[in-house]
């Protein structure tokens, strides 16, 4: 090993032979900077590096006030701020008995925090006991990726898990056209296995994503972006706001929904028979469904009471052979419930007013739903009679 | 795959154990030509029968200079293959858009059709390696490879294939002969090396490249401040992208055994455009000298033959950089520069009077300038941009203020490089905290969007 002293000679030589047998020797410079270690040194910044990646972000949970209401759920514009995710599945399972889980439907897009489904829950239940823990934006697939990565936390609890089939209503939703299409939380999808066609992600895309996942501080790290720079990296920011400091945006100060704009496309009014075509999917082929089944499986590895719950779903503007398919559907979707012994409820179905669009209910539909689950026995037996209370 | 992604960490992760495993026995040289051919299909598998075809044609026209002697012929018909394949990937489009242009313009009713020829990426780099060889050979200065693997391992040997630095024969070629050793502190250098260049590259260049681009895309539409800053970014810009890709580059080699070139030597603080040219791209400057300037006649027969000489090789030297009109500026404007300060830099007065930091300041602005012309999307653009750097108006230019401070951080280290100080930058806590802190801001701040090397379009 060279001595501290040599480093900053020149470099190393290298023989160079020449045609008559003679050969010299040439000079190679490290480099025109000093920054040159040694394994000694090496083993030292290893050290103070494994350190701050491991105690940065817990230090700065400290720093961060992070204490979310019994309604609370992650801002739509904080729904790729996995570290966050992470942090509330860690808070809502020290303090709920049971945990939603779903997409938009969950979440309640079209609603206010106080008229979700979580929040008629815990009003019928009397008590805080439901968390929401839906992912507005995500999909099946996507919210598979989530649990799998960032909900491990998410163990011995009540799980609610939302089953949407607005996902296996065309191979579009499905995510399996051939053709590219840009779907949402792609880095929470399979990078490889199993193959979904409509993601053409190249293969260092993908290798990014699976190193993403596998390093919390890069989720860390993209927490601070996405809090601090209004979803921007520092770089980009700094294009936005020139002559700001970033350090300054720096405030410890979780962003609450209020900071985002609410929705533009809020309370449309509910569309009638026949005015929607789909083209339903085979529940055998579909990748949604596939995934759905995965998150099913491993929540029940990790030990968590599953119960399903099956739409809300607005069969008012299914008419005819639609109709018919997506009733079919529903069936195979009981059967493997059922054989997988698995409780469920399928929601009764809505007043036409009631709904938004296909799958999103109002503030009085997710109303209703509670009280169809508070009067459902699988329900009542599976996630009420093991909670810590319940009004029954 | 290049080596600021993890694709590249991974391949890296697979195919380094195996070949320190490797490489003192009889599979350690085929091994590293499979990989290296590998890395280089990664980008598109046809350029594979491109280097193939290079390196076979080169290693034969050597075998049979050294057999049947007719040495000239046999050189001529390397350097013709190699400079028709560089003519026709890299210049195909730029020959007919010119001479569509000149048809036009004789009212000729008759258009040539685009070729739709993509560059293969590395191609001018190991072209020019491969000719190097047979120069050198056919000079007396190397002795002929009798392994094809060998040979083909040292064009295509992949810490250097994309980009560079352009090796010699005389150099590499011995390395890959005698079994590589890797010390401890080889790969200790190495890693040293490839932090430093991919701290270069991802959060300097591609940051500067943010406000750059904005700029250069429509440069109409800025006035003074915003071009000027945006010329001064894309200087540090370039030279990030491209030192960062070489101290990549010689990192990588290090870690397996094997000493690259310096390429670059901080050029901004030459003191006189020749010196900027023995710091910058010096594997480059120094192929073009070897085999372009000393054959013309290089400084040797009287003040016009060697300006004339001078010129020719800046204007291909602009000219291998990319078939466009404004790298064939890029080169005059930088002969130019040097007639006109070639005989000033010799004064005495010159040499002793002129304040070092005024002599850079000089080098800097002119080279600078230059850029112009190599960043600009046309000649019409380049010209937009002189003129309204100096004569628009002032208008809020909206730079990012912590580029200005990181390209003033990285100045000021350079210059206590060069400077009686040094020993403080060589301290054993100064160079840790300085790694440490470039690691970091590389996990916290570097932006998210992955961009190529700009020196792989040439």
């Amino acid at each position: 090993m060279i001595q501290e002293k040599d480093i900053y000679n020149t470099g190393y030589s290298i023989p160079v032979p020449r045609r008559n047998g003679k050969s010299r020797t040439e000079e190679v410079p490290f480099g025109s900077n000093c920054a040159r270690l040694s394994l000694a040194d090496w083993l030292i910044v290893a050290i103070i590096l494994s350190a701050v990646v491991y105690f940065a972000p817990m230090l700065w949970e400290r720093a961060e006030k992070f204490v979310p209401s019994s309604d609370y759920r992650i801002p739509y514009d904080l729904s790729s701020d996995y570290w966050l995710y992470e942090r509330y599945c860690r808070f809502a399972c020290s303090r709920y008995e049971t945990l939603i889980i779903g997409d938009s439907v969950v979440w309640g897009h079209f609603v206010p925090m106080d008229n979700t489904l979580s929040h008629h829950l815990n009003d019928l239940a009397g008590t805080e006991q439901f968390a929401n823990l839906g992912a507005d934006g995500t999909h099946p697939a996507a919210l598979e990726g989530l649990l799998r990565y960032y909900g491990r936390d998410i163990s011995n609890k009540n799980v609610i898990l939302h089953l949407n089939p607005l996902w296996m209503t065309s191979p579009r939703h499905d995510l399996q056209t051939e053709k590219e299409h840009h779907f949402n939380h792609p880095k929470l999808v399979p990078q490889f296995t199993p193959k979904i066609p409509c993601y053409k992600a190249s293969f260092p895309t993908r290798i990014s994503n699976v190193v993403d996942r596998c390093v919390p501080f890069f989720n860390f790290s993209s927490h601070l972006n996405i809090t601090c720079f209004q979803s921007m990296d520092v770089p980009a920011w700094t294009i936005e706001h020139p002559y700001e400091n970033p350090l300054g945006s720096i405030t410890f100060r979780l962003p609450t929904s209020d900071d985002y704009e609410r929705p533009k496309d809020a309370a449309r009014p509910g569309r009638g028979p026949g005015q929607t075509s789909l083209q339903w999917v085979e529940l055998e082929t579909s990748l949604q469904w596939l995934f759905f089944r995965r998150s099913v499986n491993f929540l029940r590895q990790r030990n968590n009471r599953v119960f399903v719950l099956v739409g809300p779903f607005n069969e008012h503007m299914l008419d005819g052979d639609i109709l018919d398919t997506y009733r079919n559907l529903k069936i195979q979707i009981e059967v493997w419930l059922q054989r997988n012994n698995l409780p469920y409820y399928m929601p009764e179905v809505l007043p036409a007013h009631l709904y938004v669009d296909t799958s999103h209910p109002l503030g009085e539909g997710y109303a209703a739903i509670a009280k169809q689950l508070f009067e459902n026995a699988a329900f009542r037996s599976n996630i009420l009679s093991s909670g810590s209370s319940g009004n029954d | 795959m290049l080596f600021h992604t993890w694709a590249f960490a991974l391949f890296f992760l697979i195919v380094y154990p195996l070949y320190l495993a490797l490489k003192r026995t009889r599979f350690g040289l085929p091994w590293l030509l499979i990989v290296s051919y590998f890395f280089y299909a990664c980008f598109n598998p046809l350029y594979l029968i491109l280097i193939a075809y290079s390196t076979i044609l080169d290693y034969t026209v050597v075998a049979v200079m050294e057999k049947k002697g007719r040495r000239k012929i046999w050189l001529s018909i390397s350097i013709v293959n190699n400079l028709c394949l560089l003519s026709f990937f890299k210049y195909a489009g730029f020959i007919t858009d010119n001479l569509n242009a000149l048809l036009s313009s004789l009212n000729v009713p008759y258009v040539l059709p685009a070729p739709g020829i993509f560059l293969p990426v590395g191609l001018s780099f190991y072209i020019f390696q491969s000719m190097s060889y047979t120069i050198d050979y056919y000079r007396g200065n190397i002795e002929g490879e009798r392994s094809l693997i060998r040979y083909a391992t040292f064009v295509s040997l992949f810490p250097r294939l994309l980009a560079g630095p352009i090796e010699r024969a005389k150099s590499l070629l011995p390395q890959l002969h005698k079994k590589p050793t890797v010390s401890i502190q080889d790969v200790s250098d190495g890693l040293s090396l490839f932090i430093v260049g991919l701290f270069k590259k991802v959060a300097l260049a591609d940051y500067l490249a943010l406000y750059v681009d904005k700029i250069y895309s429509t440069p109409d539409q800025f006035q003074s401040p915003a071009l000027m800053l945006a010329t001064f970014l894309f200087c540090w810009q370039i030279y990030f992208d491209f030192s960062g890709y070489t101290d990549m580059a010689r990192g990588i080699a290090r870690m397996m055994g094997f000493r690259l070139m310096l390429n670059f030597n901080n050029p901004y603080l030459a003191t006189s455009l020749g010196d900027f040219w023995s710091r910058w791209h010096i594997s480059l400057s120094s192929w073009f000298k070897d085999y372009v300037y000393i054959p013309l006649g290089g400084n040797r027969k009287g003040k016009f033959n060697t300006y004339r000489n001078m010129f020719l090789t800046m204007v291909i030297s602009g000219l291998w950089h990319g078939a466009a009109w404004t790298f064939i500026i890029w080169g005059a404007v930088h002969a130019l520069g040097r007639f006109c300060t070639r005989e000033m830099e010799a004064t005495s007065l010159y040499k002793e009077k002129v304040p070092r930091i005024l002599k850079q300041l000089f080098v800097f602005i002119f080279v600078t300038f230059a850029w112009i012309f190599f960043r600009a999307e046309s000649i019409g653009d380049a010209w937009i941009i002189i003129t309204r750097i100096f004569t628009s108006g002032f208008a809020e230019p909206h730079c990012p203020a912590l580029a200005l401070v990181l390209i003033f951080a990285v100045w000021l280290y350079q210059f206590a490089y060069e400077s009686k100080i040094r020993w403080f930058l060589e301290q054993r806590v100064v160079r840790i905290g300085i790694i440490i802190l470039m690691v970091l801001y590389l996990a916290l701040c570097a932006p998210s969007s992955e961009q190529p090397f700009i020196y792989l379009q040439f």
